[in-house]
């Protein structure tokens, strides 16, 4: 085999060019994602006015976030992330192993179908669940004309909705990636396990899932995060009784009387949030792939 | 060689699991799709067919106007985020470039952040600027989120590139900017095609990032979309739904390199 890395890409007689190439991309990252992150920062110390902010200092929005007022979006939205990403695995799993296991000309077709619909508009998604679920909706008629139920269920904005869409969003996002690991495993290695004796159910946790936990963690990654930042599918299916973090920031940044400094307090938690959530994984992955060598 | 059969408990649990799952991906579309030729103002019960929704559809100003927003944003976005995505995938090709890991750090940031922060941030320092948001601030704001994507895209195509083909140019006599143009450009070329494809749907898709960073005045088909359910006002609603699934359809089955892209990318 070749090995690329002897091998010195042609462009690169001059890091200098290098840098010119890549010096316009990160800058613009730098100026529309980072910088953004620091105005974040600032304006969580700043004053409220209804229609804009005031260049003044205030601690009040700090002290609302580290005194538990809002510590209860957080949990909401914490514990459906969490919720949405364990029933993606568990349904996750099975399907991508399928997908992986098909014949090599099916494969193909199979992950297409899984694709269209990941690929198909958020919203409209979202939308013709509200078809489905609501009230006088299609699943209603159908189990009360099979005679499975005599009065409509009340679906629509309840959690049971949102976990339903939530899933429904997030669920390719973990096949993928799974796919794409379970796909170029060795299953000869199962073959040898289960020659030396270890039934199916162990030589499925002993090699398959053990080889497959990097994606896991990738699609962990992929739905656990967007999932804690979740504003549309709440909004639009969920009950407004209990709202989710990232609902009270949208409010907070776009209805009147607005809070900004209170919206930018609560960003920067959650992104803090979202670091922590991102290190713990690192660490733990990092972690596994260590014992694994020496253990 | 073969391969251990596994049992029919497992193969039989992994079947159903599938099938369900397919079952739950596919009800929302359908549904979508048989009531948009449905004719009754209330959605739920069938009353007919007819194509009344897409006459209504396309009379409906308010729908164009967000129709070549939604084109005009992404066929610019999708142009700009390319661009800038070849050449920093080119920058950042030498693995032994200084500040390397920093520079991906940047790129791969965005992905892991979630959209809502982006699109708060970007109305922060916009507020801040003191800009008018609008068109030009949906752009930016579009680009900022696709070009992470592009650069990852066309480096995935990169790190499978055969460089022994550059130097067979080399040895044969063709100077650099000849290999770059005949050799190189048109190898990693489907990367930037399928980069181009993932930056425009990413675009016309998003909903929460331009919400924060569009003005009045200014509704991709995404915004318009929220803002009638908000409102109630959902005929057509079906139908351009169906219309948007169609789309969506011919791009996922008619263009084999997005999907390998998108595959390839996780």
């Amino acid at each position: 085999m070749r090995d690329k890395r002897e091998i010195k890409p042609v462009n690169s007689f001059n890091q200098k060019i290098d840098y010119i190439l890549a010096a316009p991309a990160l800058l613009w990252l730098t100026i529309f994602f980072l910088v953004p992150y620091f105005i974040v920062l600032i304006y969580g110390f700043l004053t409220p006015d209804i229609f804009d902010i005031k260049f003044e200092f205030s601690l009040d929005a700090y002290r609302l976030i580290v005194d538990g007022t809002y510590f209860r979006p957080f949990y909401v939205s914490f514990r459906m992330a969490l919720l949405t990403t364990v029933l993606c695995i568990l349904l996750g799993y099975p399907v991508a192993y399928f997908i992986a296991r098909a014949k090599e000309k099916l494969r193909n077709t199979l992950l297409v179908f899984i694709i269209i619909p990941f690929w198909t508009n958020l919203i409209i998604r979202i939308f013709s669940w509200r078809i489905f679920l609501s009230y006088n909706g299609v699943l209603n008629d159908f189990l009360i004309s099979l005679g499975l139920i005599s009065q409509p269920l009340e679906i629509m904005r309840t959690d049971w909705a949102v976990i339903l869409v939530m899933v429904y969003v997030y669920l390719p996002y973990m096949i993928l990636p799974l796919y794409s690991v379970l796909e170029k495993l060795d299953f000869t290695l199962l073959h040898a396990a289960m020659d030396l004796g270890a039934n199916e159910v162990k030589a499925f946790f002993k090699i398959t899932l053990p080889l497959s936990m990097g994606g896991i963690f990738a699609g962990v990654l992929l739905v656990f995060i967007p999932a804690l930042g979740a504003y549309l599918i709440p909004q639009l299916v969920g009950d407004q009784r209990s709202l989710y973090v990232g609902q009270v920031i949208t409010y907070k940044i776009k209805n009147i009387p607005r809070n900004w400094p209170m919206a930018s307090a609560l960003s920067f938690t959650l992104l803090i949030l979202v670091a922590v959530c991102l290190l713990a994984g690192y660490y733990l992955y990092q972690n596994r792939q260590k014992t694994k060598r020496f253990g | 060689m073969k391969l251990p059969r596994l049992s029919s408990f497992f193969k039989g649990m992994n079947l159903t699991v599938f099938t369900f799952v397919m079952i739950f991906l596919y009800i929302p579309i359908l549904i979508l799709i048989i009531f948009s030729f449905n004719d009754a103002r209330i959605i739920t019960s069938w009353k007919g067919f007819t194509f009344k929704y897409y006459a209504q559809l396309w009379e409906n100003a308010a729908i164009k106007e967000a129709f070549w927003n939604t084109m005009l944003i992404a066929i610019l976005s999708t142009v700009i985020s390319t661009l800038l995505g070849l050449i920093t995938a080119l920058g950042l090709e030498n693995k032994r470039l200084k500040g390397r890991r920093g520079f991906m750090g940047l790129l791969y940031a965005p992905l892991v952040i979630p959209d809502i922060l982006m699109g708060v941030s970007l109305a922060l320092l916009f507020n801040f600027l003191r800009v008018n948001t609008g068109m030009v601030t949906v752009l930016i704001a579009h680009i900022t989120f696709c070009v992470s994507y592009a650069v990852i895209v066309i480096q995935s195509r990169l790190e499978d590139f055969d460089y022994s083909l550059i130097e067979a140019a080399m040895d044969l006599g063709a100077k650099p900017r000849t290999t770059f143009f005949k050799v190189k450009l048109p190898l990693i070329m489907p990367g930037v095609i399928a980069a181009a494809l993932l930056s425009f749907t990413l675009s016309i898709d998003d909903f929460i990032i331009t919400f924060f960073t569009s003005g009045r005045g200014f509704d991709t088909l995404p915004i318009y979309v929220e803002g009638t359910i908000r409102r109630g006002t959902i005929t057509t609603i079906n139908s351009l739904s169906t219309l948007m699934i169609g789309f969506t359809l011919f791009l996922v089955v008619f263009t084999k390199r997005i999907r390998k892209s998108l595959i390839s990318f996780f």
